[in-house]
């Protein structure tokens, strides 16, 4: 066996701490930002007129990036999960049917999908629906319970949109990853459970589905963090989520880097502990 | 017998498509075939002969090109319903078991009873601890199917079949994939099955069960059934050169 070059190792970990010095020193002296770390705790609570603690404008935008990353993966495992069954049915409608979405949502970028969706199901369909008007005329409760789920009643129909494209986009995804599972499951558990005539909706319920989640958990899980990740395109079109938060916030303070490094930092938490909580869950299953 | 055959197979043809006229495989070729109530017809022959995809047609695993399979005055055919009612009441053994593998024993069994006969919880668990004790195990129905030797695996595979409660048991090479202690312990929950009279189809290589618990000899080759004869007869002076050579290879 070869023998390991610690030598090596040192000089060349010798030289980029050496860079690095040079570096740090080379911006220093030609960067001048004066970094003003202590404007930013006011941004995630405030203290209102009557002395009580109130989120602010970056926990606001949190939270939305929460709920909208939420119920859109949601949409999309429910999305994904009918179109990959569709996708590996013997029925050549099914397979179309299918194929046609993931293709369609797959490859259009979803800046211009999020366009679509949002003068399309925002202005048009949302309207006619009479979705605006049913979510400003709900009681003040029913209000709270909608700002508490999904947005303020007054931008609710954006929210949907928002969260249409989201589901329809990672949908596609999920799709083709479903289909994966469901290709690795033995052709021996969908005969033996058609030899005992069960049905096909419960086939997949009881019998293939529990096998193909847990074997799709870990490329789930990288799919709802691009959800996460993903959902900060909506701000484009004024959903109040975290990134958007944080380009008012920049455009009124001007503070550029403490703001984005502390957005960067919040999307991180985010996605980190989503991971964490999957890890987690697998260790937990039960083995068999 | 005079009475109605449970399973009555007529001119029955199956073709696997190639990509050219060449590659085409003639599965099962007119085969004509009445099993009456209580019978256990072991399906014998080289491979490659159709034994496992005539089986396979008459619980609709495989769609057939033309001909009719009637089960128990139930057409098999595009009906959906149909072939429903058909697998509830045909039960089939694989040759890989095809247990569940996320559920235990108990749910193994019970799913379908469940789902499909709609018993109660009560019933259920009833229907599964008496089937257990006729395979013999008893003490596994907390395991999972992977905790389970291979011989035990089908066994619980038979009692999930049987819990259907099932007019006709479909064998498809069960013991195939098994070694010999363990071939025994499923050829004698078999052999039992048949005694109590449970009307048999097995498909087998098993000389040995087909002397001792058939009750009808269909010998395949090529697709067709070359002879159709009672089981002593069969093995004491078989009538076809084709049988007589297979009889020779496999005794």
């Amino acid at each position: 066996m070869k023998k390991h070059n610690y030598l090596l190792d040192g000089i060349i970990l010798l030289i980029l701490i050496l860079a690095g010095i040079l570096g740090f020193i080379r911006i220093k002296t030609g960067f001048s930002y004066s970094w003003s770390w202590g404007a930013i705790p006011q941004f995630f609570f405030r203290i209102d007129e009557l002395g009580h603690l109130k989120s602010n404008l970056l926990m606001l935008g949190f939270y939305t990036t929460i709920k909208l990353s939420f119920w859109s993966s949601l949409a999309a495992i429910i999305i994904g999960t009918f179109m990959g069954i569709l996708r590996t049915r013997k029925n050549l409608f099914s397979r179309l049917t299918g194929r046609t979405y993931i293709e369609i949502a797959r490859n259009t970028p979803p800046l211009v999908l999020i366009f679509i969706f949002y003068f399309f199901i925002g202005n048009n369909i949302a309207a006619a629906m009479g979705i605006d008007e049913w979510a400003r005329n709900l009681s003040d409760s029913g209000k709270n319970v909608l700002s508490f789920l999904f947005s303020k009643p007054e931008r609710f129909s954006e929210f949907l949109s928002a969260l249409f494209t989201l589901a329809v986009y990672e949908g596609a995804y999920v799709a083709e990853i479903i289909r994966g599972g469901l290709e690795s499951i033995e052709k021996g558990q969908f005969e033996a459970s058609d030899a005992l005539g069960i049905s096909s909706v419960d086939k997949y319920r009881f019998i293939i589905l529990p096998q193909v989640f847990r074997k799709i958990l870990p490329s789930l899980t990288g799919q709802a963090i691009s959800t996460i990740k993903d959902s900060s395109i909506v701000s484009i079109i004024s959903i109040q989520e975290l990134t958007f938060q944080g380009m008012e916030l920049m455009a009124s303070t001007y503070l550029v880097f403490e703001i984005w490094i502390t957005i960067t930092a919040m999307y991180f938490v985010l996605t980190i502990s989503l991971s964490t909580l999957a890890t987690f869950l697998e260790g937990r299953m039960i083995k068999y | 017998m005079t009475s109605k055959p449970i399973i009555s197979i007529t001119d029955l043809n199956k073709t696997f498509p190639g990509s050219n006229k060449d590659l085409e495989v003639i599965a099962v070729k007119d085969v004509t075939v009445d099993i009456y109530q209580g019978e256990v017809v072991v399906v014998i022959g080289p491979s490659g002969a159709g034994k496992s995809t005539l089986l396979r047609c008459l619980n609709g695993l495989e769609d057939f090109d033309s001909g009719s399979i009637i089960i128990d005055n139930i057409p098999l055919n595009h009906h959906h319903k149909n072939r429903l009612e058909i697998r509830k009441e045909v039960g089939m053994v694989f040759q890989s078991f095809n247990l569940f593998p996320h559920m235990t024993v108990r749910e193994n069994i019970s799913l379908a009873v469940r789902r499909v006969r709609k018993k109660s919880l009560a019933e259920c668990e009833t229907i599964t601890v008496d089937l257990l004790e006729k395979v013999g195990i008893t003490d596994k129905i907390d395991s999972y199917p992977s905790q389970l030797s291979g011989g035990q695996q089908q066994r619980v595979a038979i009692a999930r079949s049987l819990a259907m409660n099932p007019k006709v048991m479909l064998f498809d090479e069960a013991t195939s994939a098994l070694d010999p202690v363990m071939i025994s312990e499923v050829l004698d929950v078999m052999k039992n099955l048949a005694k109590d009279g449970m009307t048999m189809v097995v498909v087998t290589h098993e000389m040995g069960f087909a002397r001792e618990a058939g009750s009808r000899i269909l010998f395949m080759d090529n697709g067709e059934i070359v002879e159709d004869r009672k089981v002593e007869d069969f093995f004491l002076d078989p009538n076809e050169d084709r049988s007589k050579a297979f009889l020779s290879k496999v005794i």
